[in-house]
């Protein structure tokens, strides 16, 4: 393809969305089809600058042509469908920004079409393009994404956003969250009655408290989620049992062999790869105090 | 307390504070080019320090810190087993101003090594039947070490005002011996079987795991499936309530079709009616057949009265 012809588009693009007397109103969507057109062109010729120029312009025609669409009130469908196409472009350019703003726009656009489940889809999209780039913001569209979801109803779909959710906020560091976000992925498995899935994620939650070295709170968690039937007669439940047992004893081997055990083998990658590196910090430390803890009642009866 | 009581303890306290002979390092030294001796003298001294801590073990109140001590230990006998094949191969080397006789006193000490470091208690007591098969150049009139090490224990057991620590200790080691005995025989005998034992179970567990997230994630397409029904019965039958409106549209075309016949007939009725009664208006019906009768007749008489004239 020769160059001229993508400049070419780009001129005529621009004759239909410039307004002048013969021209009362903007035809956008040729001039999208146009622009896109020439901006794929200038792809292929690695002429990325032209190539960035050129989507910019497609994807404000795009943004015009959905909120022209929005005003006559035609189908909300087909803007949230270019709103996508925008994004996607805006994906490419690298302007993550836009790349967010795009995709909660057509998430907004498809709930008015009543398809809450592209919605969420839409918004899901949007966090995995963010996830190494800005991960505050892409925690923040799977939470939104598992929200529309539940409203909805369809917890199933929830488990993938949820790990992903705490596998970035394991990223992050903020171990907690990660654990805040695997319990629930347990609550929604558990109204769907995925009993694996909800042992596993409570198995889950109690590495990552383990591997933040908290472990009061991976006790309390256990202790928790040993209130539930199906928990309890899991293996899951065995494993973490010997694990928060190996902990107090301050027994780093077995705490190896459990992390190379097969069941933990079957959770998460992010979560394998969190138990594989434990024991974190000072185990004897973890031991030390609860053999205090033990020692002080052994006191008192000796001295009865 | 009996004399041999308190040599043995003076050997003991000797040993123990050993390092800070300043005169008996040095002869030590003078062994430096000797790596075999370097080693030995490490490996030795490694021992006693886990005896030490072996008995410290045993005299702890609580559980969790002597299961530490324990597990310190299990790996420092590890490691020390390492280091055994390295001293064999050393013993062998002929090293210069060595007896024969001295050379094969470091093969026997090299032997008795695995023997004495599965005798540290570190809580699974080594196995007698382990120790019968190191044991064989074991009792030997130059080597001390062996009653040496065990002589610590107990000794020093004794010396407790207590008597209880020490009945603990032995019930323990006796509970501990009889798993370690089962445990090793075990090992020693049932290892391929329990490979291939735990390959299978892993091999289980993994397929139980695949079985289950094969349920979920049926159980999350039925939904999905159900919408992809309605959205193809839709398409093929526009309408949700298409049935029913059809039957409603055929019946109201029918009825119209119906009205239509009936007006037309209607109007057909009225068209003959009209025309009835204009041709009545005109002449009468019977009137008018005697109006033709007549008429036929005059035409025959005026035919016959044209003949005869003619």
């Amino acid at each position: 393809m020769p160059v001229s012809d993508p400049e070419k588009l780009v001129a005529k693009a621009d004759k239909l969305t410039k307004l002048s007397l013969t021209r009362w109103s903007a035809d956008w969507r040729n001039a999208t089809l146009l622009y896109e057109e020439a901006a794929n062109l200038f792809r292929v010729a690695k002429k990325n600058e032209k190539a960035k120029e050129a989507f910019e312009k497609a994807s404000k025609g795009q943004e015009m042509l959905s909120s022209y669409i929005l005003n006559k009130k035609i189908r909300p469908w087909d803007a949230a469908k270019d709103m996508e196409s925008a994004a996607a472009l805006a994906k490419e350019l690298g302007n993550w920004n836009e790349v967010s703003d795009f995709h909660r726009r057509a998430s907004e656009l498809y709930m008015e079409c009543g398809r809450p489940q592209l919605a969420s889809d839409a918004l899901a999209k949007a966090a995995r393009a963010l996830e190494d780039t800005i991960p505050d913001a892409a925690v923040q569209l799977y939470n939104d994404a598992s929200a529309i979801l539940e409203e909805d109803g369809k917890e199933q779909m929830t488990f993938d956003l949820y790990c992903a959710a705490s596998g970035v906020y394991v990223k992050l560091e903020k171990y907690s969250a990660a654990a805040t976000s695997l319990l629930q992925l347990g609550l929604a498995a558990d109204k769907c009655n995925a009993t694996n899935s909800q042992c596993k994620a409570y198995l889950g939650a109690i590495i990552v408290y383990l591997y933040a070295h908290d472990f009061k709170q991976a006790e309390k968690c256990y202790n928790d989620c040993s209130q539930v039937d199906a928990f309890l007669r899991s293996d899951q439940n065995h494993c973490a049992s010997k694990l928060l047992s190996a902990y107090t004893e301050g027994d780093i081997e077995e705490i190896k062999r459990l992390a190379q055990s097969s069941t933990v083998s079957n959770l998460d990658h992010v979560v394998i790869k969190l138990a594989r590196k434990l024991p974190t910090g000072d185990v004897s430390a973890l031991k030390t105090d609860a053999a205090k803890e033990e020692e002080e009642p052994l006191d008192e009866d000796d001295l009865t | 307390m009996s004399v041999i009581d308190i040599l043995t303890r003076v050997d003991a306290i000797c040993n123990k504070y050993d390092k800070y002979d300043v005169e008996k390092q040095k002869d030590l030294n003078v062994s430096g080019d000797d790596a075999f001796a370097r080693l030995y003298a490490s490996v030795d001294s490694d021992i006693e320090a886990s005896l030490q801590k072996a008995e410290l073990a045993s005299k702890e109140k609580s559980k969790a810190s002597a299961v530490a001590i324990n597990a310190e230990l299990r790996r420092t006998k590890a490691r020390l087993l390492e280091e055994v094949p390295k001293l064999q191969r050393l013993a062998i080397k002929k090293v210069k101003g060595l007896s024969t006789e001295e050379l094969a006193a470091r093969n026997d000490l090299v032997l008795a090594l695995p023997d004495r470091i599965q005798a540290i208690p570190d809580g699974t007591a080594a196995a007698p039947k382990q120790t019968g098969g190191w044991g064989a150049s074991a009792p030997r009139a130059e080597i001390k070490f062996d009653s040496d090490g065990q002589f610590d224990n107990e000794y020093f057991q004794e010396t407790e005002t207590s008597s209880q620590f020490r009945q603990e200790y032995e019930m323990r080691k006796m509970k501990q011996e009889a798993v370690g005995c089962i445990v090793s025989r075990a090992i020693n005998f049932d290892i391929p079987q329990d490979q291939g034992l735990d390959m299978i179970s892993d091999g289980l567990d993994t397929l139980k795991n695949m079985a289950h997230d094969m349920n979920e994630e049926m159980d999350r397409q039925v939904p999905l499936m159900d919408e992809i029904d309605t959205k193809v019965r839709t398409l093929l039958y526009p309408s949700k309530f298409s049935v029913p409106l059809m039957k409603l549209e055929f019946t109201r075309r029918v009825l119209c079709a119906s009205l239509q016949v009936d007006k037309a007939t209607a109007d057909l009725k009225n068209t003959n009616v009209r025309l009835k009664d204009t041709v009545n208006q005109l002449r009468s019906s019977r009137n008018f057949c005697i109006d033709i009768i007549l008429l036929i007749i005059i035409l025959g008489i005026a035919a016959y009265l044209y003949n005869v004239l003619k």
